[in-house]
C-alpha cells in the first residue's frame, strides 16, 4: 500500500492538535497503521489522553493508531544514525557542543530532518517507517510555511551533494498531491480565516498544492433567526443569551460564506460540549470527509 | 493602574491564539489614559485594528490617529527583516562587508526563516526604542510561539550559534591558527566535520564557512546586544504579562511558564485569562432560562453547565498562582475591535479585571 501523509495547520489555538488527532483516529478506523506525529519538545496528547509517555518511537494508544514526539534534532540524530553507523563516531558528532548549537538553530536544518524523516517511506531513504498514514500536527501557519520553505531554501543554498539532493527530493515529496495532503484549520473569526486564507492561497502559488480548509467549533442554531430575535426583546437571561448567539451566528454565517471561495474542499465541525477527551475527538472523526 | 507604576517595559507573552496583541493594544490605551507616553510593538494585528492603531500598509511609528487621551499613544507592526537588516548593517563596520552578507544565501534563510529569528528582532526592535528614552513605557507583544517560554529562549539559542567557539570552529575547521589547543581539538573536529560532510556534502560546508567569515565582524556587537536586552528585561521596570485563554492544556503551560520565568530572574506582574467566559454567562446568578423555546433552553443550558465544569478548573488556576502574579479574568467579547472606543471598551474590562482579582 501507498504511504499517505497528512499535514494539519492553522493559526494557534483553532484546535488543530483534536483535528489532527480526529483525522489519525479516522484513518486508523479505515483499517490504515495509522501514525499520528507531533512536532516539538513538549507533547499535547499526553495530557490531552492522559498517556504515560510520549517520545520519538511511536507508542500505540488505539487499534491501528500510534503517538510519536518528533524534534528536528531527534530525527537528524536518527538519521545520522543510520548513515553513519558507527556508534563512537555518531556520538562524538552529536556531543560536540559546536555541533549541539548548531543544530538548534542552523537555517533551515531541523526543518529539513523533520520533513526527511516524514516523507522517509515514499523516498525510500532512511530508516524505516512501518505506516500506511501519517498525520503530522503541524506547527502553526507561519511556521507551517518556513518548515516547508526549507527543503527548497536548501537546496538553492547548497546545489551539490548529498544535502542538496536529499532536499530536491524531500521537496518534490511535499509538492505530490498523490503523496502529501494539507488541511487548514480555523474558527469562524476574522484572524484565524485570514491566516487560514492567506496560507491556503502561498501553497496553491508556491507549492502547487491544494488545501483542504476545516472550520472548526461551528454552533449549530437551534431555532431559526426569527426565535432568536423575539426571545432577545424578554427580559430573562435567556434573552441575553439569545443575543450573544444572534450575534455570533451572524458573524459565523458571514465567515463560512468567506470559506466558500477558498478551498474546493470545505468542511464544518461543529462546537462539541465533551469533557472526555476521546469522546471529542470520536465525534469530530464521524464528520470529517 | 498599578501594573504600569514604575514600569517602563511591559511585555505580554503566550501562546498562539490567546489575543496577545488585542490585550497589548489595550493595555497601551490604559497607559495613554493615564498620561502616559507610550509605544505599543505589534507583530502581527488583525487589519481593522492595524487600521484602529493607524498603522496599516506602514512599519514606522505611528501615532495613533483620532485619539483623546491624557498622555499620547503610538504604535508599530515589527519589521522583522528591516530589523535584522538594519542591525547587520549597524554591526558591519564597512557597507561593502554588509552587502556581503546580505548577498549570502545562508543569511537570506536566516533573517527570514531562522527559529528564533522574528524573537531576537522583536527584542532588538524593543531595546532600540527602549534606548532611545523617547516613551515612558513600551507594550511589547510577542511573536507566535507554541509556548510562552519559547520567547524567552529563543534569543539565547540564536546567540549560542554565534558564539566565538562556533563561528571560530566553521572558519578555521583545520584549526591552523591552534597550537595546543588547536591540535587537540583538531582531531575530534576533523571527525566531526568529516561526518557531516558525508551527511551533507562539501558544498554545504563551504556555505557555513563562508558564512560565519562574513559575520565574524558583528559577533562581539550580537553578544554585547543579547546581555544588555537580557539586562533590560530582568530590570524591575520590566514587567511581564501572561496571556492566556480557556483550556486545561493552556492553564497548564501557564502554570510553568510562571515557574519558569520567576526562575530565569524576570518579573511576572499579570496573568490575563483571556476570553474566559462569553459575557452573558453569570455563573453566580441561578439559572433562570424563562419558559418555553425549549431547543434554545436546551443549548443554553449545555453551555451553561461546560462553563461550568471550566470554572472550577480556573479557581483552582487562580488560587495556585495567588502568591506568584494578580490573575485577571476578560469575558469574551464576541466581536471583533474595530475602532478605538473597541480598545476602550476591552481596557475597561481590563480595569474591572484587576478590581475582581
Amino acid at each position: 500500500m501507498k504511504q499517505e501523509i497528512h499535514f494539519v495547520t492553522g493559526k494557534g489555538g483553532v484546535g488543530k492538535s483534536v483535528l489532527a488527532a480526529a483525522l489519525a483516529l479516522k484513518k486508523s478506523q479505515e483499517g490504515k497503521k495509522t501514525l499520528l506525529v507531533e512536532l516539538g519538545d513538549q507533547s499535547f496528547f499526553k495530557d490531552f489522553f492522559n498517556l504515560p509517555q510520549v517520545g520519538f518511537q511511536p507508542v500505540s494508544i488505539r487499534p491501528n493508531l500510534s503517538l510519536a514526539l518528533w524534534t528536528g534534532e531527534a530525527c537528524l540524530q536518527e538519521y545520522a544514525r543510520h548513515f553513519i553507523k558507527v556508534e563512537s563516531l555518531a556520538k562524538l558528532f552529536f556531543e560536540n557542543a559546536v555541533m549541539k548549537a548548531f543544530i538548534n538553530v542552523a537555517p533551515a536544518l531541523p526543518e529539513l530532518a523533520i520533513l526527511g524523516k516524514v516523507t522517509s517511506g515514499p523516498r525510500k531513504h532512511g530508516p524505516a517507517l512501518p505506516f500506511d498514514c501519517i498525520v503530522v500536527d503541524a506547527f502553526a501557519t507561519g511556521h507551517f510555511i518556513a518548515l516547508l520553505e526549507a527543503p527548497k531554501g536548501m537546496a538553492e543554498a547548497v546545489q551539490f551533494g548529498p544535502m542538496g539532493e536529499q532536499s530536491r527530493s524531500i521537496d518534490a515529496h511535499i509538492r505530490n498531491p498523490e503523496i502529501c495532503k494539507y488541511h487548514v484549520v480555523t474558527l469562524p473569526e476574522e484572524l484565524p480565516l485570514k491566516e487560514a486564507s492567506e496560507l491556503i492561497a502561498r501553497l496553491k502559488n508556491e507549492f502547487g498544492v491544494t488545501a483542504e480548509l476545516i472550520m472548526n467549533k461551528m454552533i449549530e442554531a437551534p431555532v431559526s433567526e426569527q426565535t432568536l430575535q423575539e426571545v432577545q426583546s424578554e427580559n430573562s437571561d435567556l434573552s441575553k443569551f439569545a443575543e450573544y448567539l444572534d450575534g455570533h451566528i451572524r458573524r459565523q454565517n458571514q465567515m463560512w460564506a468567506q470559506a466558500q471561495g477558498l478551498s474546493p474542499e470545505v468542511t464544518r465541525v461543529p462546537l462539541y460540549f465533551e469533557s472526555s477527551a476521546w469522546a471529542l475527538v470520536e465525534k469530530t472523526a464521524e464528520v470529517l470527509k | 493602574m498599578s501594573l504600569f507604576k514604575d514600569t517602563k517595559v511591559l511585555v505580554c507573552v503566550g501562546s498562539g491564539g490567546v489575543g496577545k496583541t488585542t490585550i497589548a493594544a489595550s493595555l497601551a490605551v490604559l497607559a495613554a489614559k493615564e498620561g502616559k507616553r507610550v509605544l505599543v510593538l505589534t507583530i502581527d494585528p488583525a487589519k481593522r485594528l492595524a487600521q484602529t492603531l493607524g498603522i496599516e500598509g506602514t512599519k514606522d511609528i505611528t501615532k495613533v490617529p483620532g485619539q483623546n487621551f491624557k498622555g499620547e499613544l503610538y504604535a508599530s507592526v515589527i519589521d522583522h527583516k528591516k530589523t535584522f537588516d538594519d542591525f547587520v548593517a549597524r554591526a558591519a563596520k564597512k557597507t561593502e562587508s554588509a552587502q556581503k552578507i546580505f548577498n549570502n544565501s545562508l543569511y537570506k534563510q536566516l533573517s527570514t526563516n531562522l527559529s528564533g529569528s522574528q524573537e531576537f528582532t522583536a527584542l532588538e526592535k524593543l531595546y532600540s526604542c527602549y534606548e532611545s528614552g523617547q516613551f515612558d513605557l513600551i507594550v511589547l507583544d510577542t511573536p507566535p510561539t507554541k509556548h510562552a517560554i519559547d520567547f524567552l529562549n529563543a534569543p539565547q539559542k540564536l546567540s549560542a550559534l554565534f558564539n566565538e567557539g562556533v563561528a571560530k570552529w566553521f572558519r578555521d575547521p583545520e584549526g591552523k591558527k591552534g597550537g595546543f589547543f588547536g591540535h587537540l581539538l583538531q582531531t575530534g573536529t576533523r571527525q566531526v566535520l568529516k561526518v557531516l560532510e558525508s551527511l551533507t556534502g562539501s558544498n554545504f560546508i563551504r556555505e557555513l564557512g563562508d558564512f560565519f567569515v562574513n559575520i565574524e565582524q558583528w559577533q562581539g556587537k550580537l553578544q554585547a546586544r543579547t546581555i544588555d536586552v537580557h539586562r533590560m528585561l530582568v530590570a524591575p521596570t520590566t514587567q511581564f504579562c501572561l496571556v492566556t485563554a480557556f483550556d486545561q492544556a493552556k492553564l497548564k503551560e501557564a502554570e510553568y511558564f510562571s515557574r519558569e520565568i520567576k526562575k530565569g530572574g524576570y518579573h511576572l506582574g499579570t496573568v490575563v485569562l483571556n476570553r474566559v467566559f462569553p459575557y452573558w454567562l453569570d455563573l453566580r446568578s441561578a439559572q433562570d432560562p424563562g419558559k418555553g423555546h425549549e431547543d434554545l433552553v436546551k443549548l443554553y443550558s449545555q453551555m451553561r453547565s461546560y462553563y461550568n465544569q471550566r470554572d472550577q478548573l480556573y479557581q483552582q488556576f487562580e488560587s495556585g498562582m495567588k502568591n506568584q502574579a494578580r490573575v485577571f479574568r476578560i469575558p469574551d467579547l464576541v466581536k471583533d475591535i474595530s475602532d478605538l472606543g473597541g480598545l476602550e471598551e476591552l481596557s475597561a474590562l481590563i480595569v474591572e479585571g484587576e478590581k475582581k482579582a
